[in-house]
């Protein structure tokens, strides 16, 4: 739960950055409003591994454990 | 309510250490970026030139980037990292939130201090001393904190212990009073959403009070107020003592918050703000001589009975060499708000050795402390790789402290005197160059200063590399889950 309200939030943060950019007119805020997205998309990017990487290490636990 | 008060067996529980951990390995980081940048500064006051005309290196560009390395990226990754690690064993509670808005927290701060630094060095700056960053940066700040407020007070709502200690109070009102600073002092209109620049709210006389009034907070919760919080876990802890006086802490935590949101109009002796505002605050900068002395009488005290640790355990030796730090710049600092002191102090190179005194001396001290006790701890280490670095690293920080504080006393009163001086005509005796001039010998003795401190800080990184690293500090299982292991300790 707690990566999905995070994953948003920071998605929304980044569409922000991308707007900025669109429109920038000075050099801080195109290169901030990019950093942002890029910022955003890796945070996100980390998240998806994040639950991948639980679900494996629940799954390789379940069988050491011989479960089905 | 609790499982301590009610008697129910407790629950084992696993504290989020991932977060401290990375929180850690930034405050390191920042470290020497803040340490290494402070020294090319110096080295610039030293010999201009070393800038090499290069408009990014020169000292107006790079001076914010020192002060906001040391302050909100080596302190405030400090802080997030020992509040957060406090937090949840005092409360014995796991982080409020989930992992990944702890994770939100490391990287979202860690974007904004990059952010910060890039807009100072291409030239964007509202040049407001420690308020630096433009509309936008402060705005991504303000909601990582906010997320910082709401991680740190859910964790204290579901704790299993029926009392809030001590360093979570400290911890608590720098988190609740950053906020309110933050957004008093940026309240301002930008010129468009795409544009970086903005209009305060604020001007003349006003805009300087309020900047000053958020300036000498930002020292008074920030850096002392959250240190103190670190002071009061991490000294009893290394000491394994119990504070010296728990009553104590309280009166110390409630006179503290009092009396520090009035100091700040101290900045502007012999300004245009009205003379009872300078008074107010010069009047307040002195009673809050007392509580920062109990605080540190505290500290010091919490050693009875175990004082022998100094002499086996540098690391100890760091965080109570801090609180003697701490007391020393907390009478300073009255002193030089007396407006007759500062008529002499103000503009010249004492507060900067004040300043540092502070800076160095307790808030880089107390962390260095708290550092080498968690890192063991994080990484389930036997201890730290050498003792003996340690004991090195102490004795060159020390002595790149001395170099640094006395050479800024004496350049800097001998500035104030010279700028006052008269010939017997009534005329200025000394040019404003030749202030300048006289002074570099000791702008010198102060790069050796930050030279040394440097040294000692990048030992301090071999040193930790090589606790997590080194074979010879091998891993230890913990027995029990952690959680119980600290509510029985």
């Amino acid at each position: 739960m707690s990566d999905v309200v995070v994953g948003l939030l920071v998605t929304v943060l980044g569409l922000v950055g991308l707007f900025m950019a669109s429109g920038a007119r000075d050099d801080e805020i195109y290169i901030f409003g990019l950093s942002l997205a890029g910022f955003a998309v890796l945070f996100v990017f980390g998240l998806i591994r994040g639950h991948f990487d639980r679900l494996d290490a629940a799954r390789l636990d379940a069988a050491r454990r011989g479960e089905p | 309510m609790s499982a301590a008060a009610t008697g129910v067996a407790a629950s084992p529980v696993v504290y989020n250490e991932a977060v401290v951990r990375k929180f850690v390995i930034a405050t390191m980081f920042w470290a020497i970026v803040a340490f290494l940048v402070g020294v090319v500064i110096a080295t610039e006051l030293c010999w201009p030139n070393v800038s090499f005309g290069l408009s990014f290196l020169n000292f107006g560009r790079l001076r914010p980037v020192h002060t906001s390395a040391a302050i909100f990226a080596f302190g405030g990754n400090a802080l997030f990292a020992t509040s957060l690690y406090v937090v949840q064993r005092t409360c014995r509670a796991r982080l409020f939130g989930g992992d990944a808005l702890a994770n939100f927290l490391f990287w979202g701060y860690n974007f904004f201090i990059v952010m910060a630094a890039l807009s100072y060095v291409l030239g964007y700056s509202r040049s407001q001393e420690y308020a630096e960053p433009e509309w936008h940066v402060t705005a991504f700040l303000v909601i990582v904190w906010v997320l910082y407020a709401l991680v740190f007070v859910g964790t204290l709502l579901k704790r299993q212990e029926p009392h809030i200690y001590v360093a979570n109070w400290f911890y608590l009102a720098f988190i609740l009073t950053v906020a309110v600073l933050v957004l008093g002092n940026n309240a301002e209109v930008p010129v468009s959403f795409y544009q970086a620049k903005s209009y305060s709210l604020y001007s003349g006389v006003q805009s300087a009070m309020i900047q000053w009034w958020y300036g000498h907070n930002a020292v008074g919760f920030f850096l002392t107020a959250a240190f103190l919080g670190m002071m009061y876990y991490f000294i009893p802890k290394q000491a394994n003592r119990p504070i010296y006086s728990y009553r104590l802490s309280i009166v110390h935590f409630w006179t503290l918050i009092f009396l520090y949101m009035w100091a700040g109009p101290h900045h502007l002796h012999w300004t245009s703000l009205p003379d009872w505002t300078q008074t107010l605050g010069m009047a307040f900068s002195v009673m809050l001589w007392m509580p920062s002395w109990g605080g540190m009488i505290n500290g010091l005290m919490t050693l009875s009975g175990a004082w022998d640790k100094l002499r086996t355990d540098p690391a100890l030796r760091f965080s109570v060499t801090a609180v003697g730090f701490y007391g020393m710049s907390t009478f300073e600092g009255p002193v030089m708000s007396v407006r007759e002191v500062n008529a002499l102090s103000h503009y010249t190179d004492w507060t900067i050795g004040h300043v540092h005194s502070g800076a160095l001396g307790w808030v880089a001290f107390v962390s260095f402390g708290a550092i080498y006790y968690l890192v063991p701890n994080l990484w389930k280490r036997s201890g730290v790789y050498s003792t003996k670095l340690i004991a090195w690293h102490y004795w060159i920080a020390t002595l790149g402290i001395v170099l640094y504080i006395t050479s800024m006393w004496v350049a800097g009163i001998m500035q104030g005197l010279m700028w006052r001086a008269y010939d017997q005509f009534g005329f200025l005796q000394y040019s404003f160059i030749e202030s300048v001039a006289a002074v570099h010998p000791y702008y010198v003795i102060r790069l050796a200063g930050g030279l040394l401190f440097l040294t000692g800080g990048l030992l301090m990184v071999y040193n930790l590399i090589m606790t997590v690293r080194s074979s010879s500090t091998e891993q230890v299982t913990a027995a029990v889950p952690s959680g119980i292991a600290v509510a029985e300790a």
